[in-house]
Formats: C-alpha cells, structure tokens, sequence
C-alpha cells in the first residue's frame, strides 16, 4: 500500500508542469508565513497589524474573528490542490486502467483492498502536503513567535480542527478522484468532469436560491459543502444558518463520497487482471 | 485415473505442480471452464487454446484471483479457493499488456513489483537490479519505460516477474508483438532461465512453436474443456503410426476395408483425388495399406508419414471438437 503510494508521488514529483502548481502552492503557504512574520515580529502601528491579519482571515485567538486564517489557508490550497488533481488523476489512476497495469499490480501479494487503498493514500499525501502540514506548521511558526504558553493552551483546538478538516478534504477527495479517474482514465475527460462537478452544481446551486430564497439550494455546491464542513471542525460560521447547513453538507459529501467508493470498488474488480 | 493426492507419496506429491477435481467456472449463463480435470507435474507447460477456450479464466484460477463455481483443486499445494495472496507471493505472472507506471525507471518498476510481492524494500531493491543484469537491461536500468522498446519491455515485464524468485512463472503470451529477432531472443532467454533455475513455467500464448521449444507438456483448451494434456513428446510420438494417404477412386470400398481391418480414419477428404489421414492398426506395416488397395482395386498414388507437429495436433483436436459439439447441436 505504502509502495504504490510512494511510487504515484514520485510519478506526480517527475512531471514537470506540476511544478508550476506546486510552486503556487508554496508561494501561498511563503505569503501566509510572511504575514505572520510580519504581525508578530515587525514593529507596526496596531491598525495595521489588525488590517493586514482581516485580510488573511487571520487570528490566532478563536474568539475573536469569525474567520480563522489557518481555515483560510487551508481552503484558498484547496484550490491549488482541485487544479493539481484534475490533471493528475489520469497519470496516477487512469493509466493504470489505459495501459492494463492493474494486471501488474493485482497479481502481485496484494488485493484490490491494498490497491484502492494505495491510490487513496496517495492522492490524500498530495492533498496532506499542501493543505493540512502547511497549516500545522503555520500554526507552528505563530506560537513560536508568540511569547508564552498561553498561545499553545488556548489553542489547542485549532491543530485538531486543521487534522480534522485536512482529514475531510483527503477522504473526500481521494475517493471522489479515484473513482472518477477509475472510469474515465483519459486527462482531459477527467480535467473537465472534476472542474465541471465543482463547479456547475455550485452555479445551478445558486441560482436556484436566489430564484427560490432556499439556502438549502445552496448545498448543490461540493466545494462551499466542504468548506461547510471545515467550518463546523473550526466552530467558526459566516452566518449563524452555516451551522444547520453544515450538518446537511456533512451528510450529502457522505453520501456521495460512499456512492463513489462502492462504484470505485465495482470497477477494480480482481476478475479484469488476466484479459 | 488419477491418484488421490492423500494416497500419495510425499515424494510424488513434491512434484505435483497443480491438480484440479473437476473445476467449473461460470459467468451468468456462460460456462468459461466445464468440470476441468488435470495434473501436472512441475516442470515446463503449454496452455494453449483458441479465443475464448477458458484460459483466462483458469490462468485467473491459478492465480488466486477468481474462485471457481464448483469443484476444487490445489497448486504448488495451496488450494486455490483459499490461499490467493500466498498464492500469489509464490508465483511469478508476466502479463501480455504493456502494464507499466508511466514515469517510472526500469529499476524503480521491477523494485515496486518486489515491494508489491512484500520484499523489504532494500531487498527488491537490490534484487531489482540482480534481475536486471540477469534479464540484459542492466545497462537500461535507470531508463523511463517509455523509453524501452517492445523486446525490452517484455525483458522487464519478466524481470519484474522474476524478482522475488517464485516457485512458478506464468507467463502470458511473453513473445507477443515481438520482432523475429526479438522473439528469438526472448525464447533464448527462457531457455537460459529455464536450464539454469529450473523453475516451473506455464506458458500462455497462441505461438504453438514456441510451446514445443519451451515446454515438456502441454494442456489444449477447447470450449472450455481440456482437449488433450501431456507431454509433447508422447502426443507426437503417438503420431509414428499415421500416415496421409491419397488414392484414386474415390468410390472403391479401400476406407471401409481398411476400417474393419482394425485401422482408424482419423481424418478424410477430398482434393484432387480422394485422400484420408489414417492410423494403422498396431501390427501393420506400410506395405500392407498398399496390400489392402490392391486387393480393392485401386491405386495408392502417395503415402507420407504424418508428422503432426503440435500446430497440427492443435488444429485436429480443436477442429474435431468442434465438429463433434456441433453434431450434438444438430
């Protein structure tokens, strides 16, 4: 499991216009470390500090803001992150099914258990290194630039709500793109059907509350049902309704995560491996 | 009939390879393998048979990666209905798609095979490039797959096959889509791994030359059934007694004689004269068919040993079984 995993990074690492999205992923994370930086080590007037920290969603004290930066970080990555899977999905999944690799893989010591979950882990590593360790680590640098403990007792709350919602984003994700890529197998279609299933449902979505006054049209949307659902690990709403629609968010991405794994499942069937 | 496994020796029983009791596999309505019966011993195998004939499926058997429907049976001693990952980790599969990880060197490929079959990954690794050299791609090694030619992919499919040292290989169709050169090349190759390790093979492939370069026995799959399964060397030599004969007069009763003189028509048509495919009756010589037109009145104008090689075994066998289901059908 770990292996397949391994060797699906090291495919990911060697294709060079992946490196561009890397790259933006880590000027993100550089920009997020900066503002940091800046508001606990640099001497600024305090109006600024407090603008500058509002501009990232950014406070470390929970209660204070409605956002919370590491939230933030975490979701604006995301995007980085749904770019970078909807091109790699054919080169870590599709070709397996294109080229007849399952052949390889399925009649060595493993099952099909083994090879899903390889592929899983996988596409959750790419997701964990730039989503969830990013934010731990900002996390991090803030109460090692904050004096005392008292940022670390205070806290504590928001690394657990970083691995809770990284954990989300890795599971979803992961399961929704190996299906995905399971059936389709080809880069473009794939490219087109992952942008398209988060983007359309979220445009209809809207539409439809606008057109009916329904926020619960508005849970058509996977990716703000996502972000709904950080903000229930967060405990920090940008409405007071949020907090009902994140529980049916929860739900629906459930629901639909476990239809995508028990098709996923029925595709990688043991009896494909000798054609 | 066969020897029960418990009645037999544990010598006999060490070269048992595989033993199947009456395996079926269906698919819905589709019968792939009816009540399949075979032993063979270790050593190298031919599976041969046409599109459809239930090889896939009983090499998805063999594997581990499908449960027959009814029946059962064991290989290298393990029972296929319930040891498919130990299966596996003892067996080496070589498939005939391409099935490679794009981006990936040859060596990082045939160490992931190694790390897949539960090698340390420091073992594969080194065994990964032990196998390399011993297949010719050690100076390849570091090279992307998509930059191996086809002969040296099936070189590195076979490595990768190799890694772990199984007891068994099986490889499906291994000179596929090969260049004369290159297949001549790979069959040197087994050749060499076969004289040297000893291992048992099975050999998957539609190439019945290259069965009887590299194989002892051979099984022939027709619609699901095993048509004949042995060693090459007997089903040929049962040929030493079969003749073609061509005879004018097609309407001189020479068959039937020949039939009631204890001789069997194996095969009989009709080109420019009348011709039949026979086999002599044990005591008979040559001279006595010639004897027996005589006495009918005609004229045996050639007469030639059958030397039925295994294309040809394969063709009769499977042509006279179709024939035969399709009178029943009629």
């Amino acid at each position: 499991m770990i292996s397949i995993a391994r060797v699906a990074l090291i495919q990911v690492l060697r294709r060079k216009t992946y490196w561009v999205l890397l790259g933006m992923g880590l000027a993100q994370f550089i920009m997020f470390w900066s503002v940091i930086y800046a508001v606990t080590q640099l001497e600024l007037p305090q109006p600024v500090k407090q603008n500058i920290l509002r501009e990232f969603g950014f406070s470390a004290q929970m209660d204070e803001q409605r956002d919370n930066g590491y939230m933030v970080f975490m979701e604006r990555q995301s995007v980085v992150v749904m770019i970078l899977l909807a091109f790699s999905g054919s080169l870590l999944v599709g070709s397996d099914f294109r080229q007849r690799t399952l052949p390889f893989y399925l009649s060595r010591r493993i099952g099909k258990r083994h090879y899903i979950a390889g592929k899983l882990l996988a596409v959750s590593s790419l997701i964990l290194f730039l989503t969830v360790l990013p934010a731990l680590s900002l996390f991090v640098e803030y109460g090692a630039f904050t004096s005392g403990w008292s940022y670390w007792k205070e806290n504590w709350r928001i690394p657990v709500a970083v691995l809770a919602y990284g954990g989300v984003l890795c599971l979803v994700n992961s399961v929704w793109l190996v299906s995905l890529s399971a059936y389709l197998q080809r880069a473009a279609p794939i490219a087109i059907t992952w942008s398209s299933l988060l983007i359309m449902p979220g445009r209809l979505g809207e539409y439809l509350w606008k057109a009916s006054d329904n926020e619960y049209w508005r849970l058509l949307d996977p990716w703000r049902d996502m972000r709904l659902i950080g903000q229930l690990f967060f405990g920090k709403f940008r409405k007071d309704f949020d907090r009902d629609l994140a529980w049916w968010a929860l739900a629906l991405i459930a629901a639909i995560t476990i239809v995508a794994f028990v098709a996923l499942v029925r595709r990688v069937r043991a009896v494909d491996v000798v054609e | 009939m066969l020897t029960p496994l418990n009645q037999m020796s544990r010598k006999e029983l060490s070269l048992v390879l595989l033993d199947l009791q009456k395996l079926s596999r269906h698919f819905g309505s589709v019968q792939a393998l009816r009540e399949v019966t075979l032993r063979l011993d270790t050593g190298t195998i031919g599976l041969v048979g046409n599109n459809g004939a239930g090889k896939s499926t009983l090499l998805k058997i063999l594997l581990g990666l499908l449960p027959p429907s009814s029946g059962s049976g064991t290989i290298l001693g393990c029972d296929i209905r319930q040891t498919g990952l130990q299966l596996r980790g003892r067996i080496g599969y070589m498939p005939e798609a391409a099935a490679t990880v794009p981006l990936l060197k040859g060596v990082e490929y045939v160490a992931l095979s190694g790390d897949l079959y539960g090698m340390p990954f420091r073992d594969a690794r080194r065994r990964a490039h032990e196998v390399l050299n011993y297949v010719g791609l050690g100076e390849l090694r570091y090279r992307r797959l998509d930059e191996y030619s086809a002969g040296n992919l099936q070189r590195l499919k076979l490595a990768a096959a190799l890694v772990h040292d199984p007891e068994l290989l099986l490889l499906d169709e291994p000179t596929n889509g090969l260049d004369p050169a290159g297949r001549m090349s790979m069959l040197r190759l087994l050749e060499d791994l076969i004289a040297e390790t000893g291992k048992s093979l099975i050999l998957c492939t539609h190439l019945l030359k290259d069965v009887e370069r590299l194989c002892k026995q051979v099984v022939v799959l027709h619609q699901g059934t095993i048509a004949k399964s042995g060693p090459i060397e007997e089903m040929t030599r049962a040929a030493e007694n079969r003749y073609e004969v061509h005879w004018r007069d097609a309407n001189s009763d020479f068959l039937s004689r020949f039939c009631r003189s204890g001789g069997t028509v194996l095969h009989q048509g009709e080109v420019s004269e009348a011709m039949a495919l026979v086999a002599l009756p044990e005591t008979w010589q040559a001279r006595q068919l010639f004897e027996l037109a005589a006495q009918c009145g005609t004229v045996v104008t050639r007469l030639r040993e059958d030397d039925e090689d295994l294309e040809r075994l394969f063709m009769r066998l499977t042509a006279k079984q179709t024939t035969g289901t399709q009178e029943l059908t009629a």
